[in-house]
């Protein structure tokens, strides 16, 4: 059965206006619009006769009035005609139809139907015509037919609110993913959720005063994007975002992010002016999950001072009260509260929480410190107090016992074994690279050398440090291995011309110098090879013997006992503690490895190391 | 190289399951009786050590390469002096994850 006005069927009826009989009448069904009884009558109806296209007066079957007075069919109901004619009416243009016979197909409608997909705006309009319209007849119609369009209005009501969703989701609602965003299409609309409000700041510039404000908006996929508004936009769109809450956002512009200031991995930032439009979603259920990247706690080292926020998660061992800590800038006191945590790479490290982590979360962990649970933080910047600190920001997340499988893992791994552990530290690891204990702390940070020859951008900012172990397995005999040392503070000399050497930064002459190594050896290890550079101290150790000494061998003993003594040198492993810094040399940038400190490979340690990283292996 | 009868890594816990195979494991002399040396192995456990060249002294380790010959006992072929510096734990892993997850490697 059709539910729809047939297409074309008033001009199907104009074309035939007296059919012979019923059965010439094709099926026609159209709809009912402005239905009105005539004068006082309640017999009589005339309403326009609807397809859809186009309208024409039309009247009812007097007995087909007690469908209308029973409510049978209403304004905007379907009807199919059965059986017609068409009459002229004298001193009109139009024509009237009238039915003589039909039949209900639709008591009633939404709306008028039209057979062009509707903008929302113009159904609205349409609705409240309609609305209109029929509060026209309400008032004409007599108290019986009150209660009729009642019940049609509260009809029409529901049903347009049953459409209502499927109405906007036909228009430009079609929700687009953040991660196809670019600043040359313009017609989006996207469904995200505020993950971070910032606050309304004011500034100062050349141009006066103004404001500004932005959030961090992630979708559905979990792409994240950071929205800046300016000045009255700032104004009037703080209050209307709210944290955690989800919004339809259209008419942003796009723009390359400035690197400096970003927050989050996109590579557009997102600006809103007065003109853009949004609109709270009701009542949605998308809850993008927070996207971890979680770092062991024994790996934090590499981060430390690094601009790059990490994640944790770890066992809470140990809450601490809130202390006060009084801000040297503005003299303002923060609450701050430190927490130790655990993980299965069998280190602890200190997370300091600030301002509302320090007083709601960390009251929440103290209260449930003895049951040990599971923290999972994201947004940490590493610090280097006491070795390895970290600290939460104004976007940190905290949550306590997570539904994550690495929180079931954790769990499971304290429960057996990290109970009872004694676990050290990560800072105490960090705090003296070049300790007396060298070779303990040749084993954080272990890296193999193709770690450090292929990533060429490793320490372009800051130095980076890392222990390898490596065989020595060339030394340049023709290199300039030393260079003629002041012997009081180890600077370059100079020749002076009046023989001995000449210290610049002692401001003196000596006749003797002391020979300093500064050379570079090739090292291998079973991923590859890599240039070190060696200063007096570790090369003296490599050599096994002083600069001096080897330049003595060299002059008196000859070249082949020099050669020898090199020779010697090579193909000795070593655990080399070294810094990787980007320098540019002739317009390329070249990576520089410098050795730190130096210590021979002791077996049982080494071995112990490789047991435990073989045991990591196969977890 | 001779692969015909590859031998395996032992220690004590290990020595009973490879009864009648060639075999080799570290121990450190406890005493010397008669015909046979006493050994700790890495794990542990007292190994009785039968066979020639028992020249090393009490308190070293010692290499024994032979076939076993009982749950607790070797028949030497080969002794080496391993001397006094050595590292039972990092044996005792090597004979674990020889016999276990990387046998491969070496049988």
């Amino acid at each position: 059965m059709e539910k729809l006005p047939t297409e074309g069927g008033i001009a199907r009826i104009l074309a035939n206006p007296s059919p012979d009989s019923a059965s010439d009448v094709p099926e026609i069904v159209l709809q009912v619009v402005d239905l009105k009884p005539i004068g006082n009558s309640s017999t009589r109806y005339t309403f326009m006769a609807s397809d859809g296209k186009m309208k024409v007066k039309a009247m009812l079957p007097t007995h087909f009035a007690s469908e209308i007075n029973s409510g049978n069919l209403q304004n905007l109901g379907l009807i199919r005609v059965l059986d017609y004619t068409l009459n002229s009416i004298p001193n009109q243009t139009e024509k009237a139809l009238i039915v003589t016979k039909c039949e209900v197909v639709a008591s009633s409608f939404d709306s008028e139907i039209k057979s062009e997909v509707k903008k929302e705006a113009e159904m609205e309009n349409e609705a409240i015509k309609v609305n209109k319209e029929e509060a026209a007849p309400s008032i004409v119609l007599k108290p019986k037919q009150e209660t009729v369009v009642k019940s049609a209005m509260q009809i029409v009501k529901e049903e347009r609110g049953n459409a209502a969703p499927a109405a906007r989701l036909s228009m430009t609602r079609r929700v687009h993913p953040l991660v196809s965003l670019n600043p040359y299409q313009g017609n989006w609309t996207i469904k995200v959720r505020v993950t971070n409000k910032g606050n309304l700041r004011t500034y100062r510039n050349a141009k006066g005063e103004g404001h500004v404000f932005n959030v961090e908006l992630t979708d559905e996929d979990g792409t994240q994007i950071q929205a800046t508004m300016f000045n009255e936009a700032a104004k009037k769109f703080y209050p209307k975002f709210e944290l955690g809450k989800v919004y339809y956002i259209s008419k942003g512009s796009l723009r390359i992010a400035n690197k400096q200031f970003k927050t989050v991995q996109n590579d557009y930032e997102m600006t809103l002016n007065e003109n853009a439009l949004v609109e709270e979603a009701e009542g949605e259920v998308f809850i993008p999950e927070t996207k971890y990247n979680f770092v062991k706690i024994d790996q934090l080292g590499s981060y430390v001072n690094s601009r790059e926020l990490i994640d944790v998660i770890g066992i809470v061992q140990n809450v601490s009260s809130t202390l006060s800590i009084r801000r040297k800038s503005d003299n303002e006191t923060i609450p701050k509260r430190d927490i130790t945590i655990a993980d299965d790479s069998n280190k602890t490290v200190v997370v300091s929480l600030w301002n509302d982590l320090a007083t709601n979360i960390g009251q929440e962990l103290l209260d449930m410190v003895d049951t040990s649970p599971v923290v999972a933080i994201k947004s940490l910047k590493v610090g280097e107090f006491q070795g390895v600190s970290l600290s939460t920001v104004s976007k940190s997340v905290v949550q306590i016992n997570p539904d994550l499988p690495e929180a079931l893992k954790l769990r499971t791994w304290y429960d057996s074994e990290g109970k009872g552990a004694s676990m050290a530290s990560i800072g105490s690891d960090m705090v003296s690279p070049n300790a007396k204990n060298g070779a303990r702390s040749m084993y954080s940070d272990r890296v193999f050398l193709s770690h450090i020859t292929s990533d060429p951008s490793l320490g372009h900012d800051k130095p980076e440090f890392f222990s390898i172990n490596a065989y020595i397995s060339l030394i340049k005999g023709d290199q300039t291995m030393w260079y003629r040392a002041c012997k009081t503070c180890n600077k370059k000399v100079s020749e002076a011309t009046d023989s001995g050497y000449w210290c610049e930064s002692c401001g003196k002459s000596d006749d003797q110098c002391s020979l300093r190594y500064i050379m570079i050896l090739k090292v291998s290890d079973p991923t590859g090879e890599a240039w070190l550079s060696v200063f007096n101290e570790q090369a003296e150790k490599i050599i096994r013997c002083s600069a001096d000494e080897l330049e003595r061998i060299k002059n008196e003993e000859g070249d082949d006992q020099y050669q020898m003594k090199l020779k010697e040198a090579m193909w000795v492993p070593h655990l080399f503690r070294v810094s990787v810094t980007q320098n540019e040399y002739m317009g390329e940038k070249r990576q520089r490895i410098t050795v730190r400190s130096q210590a021979l490979v002791d077996p049982a340690t080494e071995s112990k190391y490789l047991l435990e990283e073989i045991a990591k292996l196969s977890v | 190289m001779d692969t015909s009868s590859p031998t395996v890594f032992v220690n004590g816990e290990l020595l009973k399951l490879y009864m009648g195979r060639r075999v080799r494991t570290v121990v450190q002399v406890i005493r010397n009786e008669g015909g046979a040396v006493v050994g700790q192995s890495t794990d542990n456990q007292q190994l009785t050590v039968k066979g020639p060249n028992q020249s090393v002294p009490v308190m070293n380790f010692m290499e024994v390469i032979g076939v076993a010959d009982g749950p607790q006992s070797i028949r030497a072929e080969i002794c080496t002096d391993f001397g006094s510096n050595f590292d039972t734990a990092s044996y005792n892993g090597l004979c674990k994850l020889a016999n276990g997850q990387f046998k491969n490697l070496f049988l």
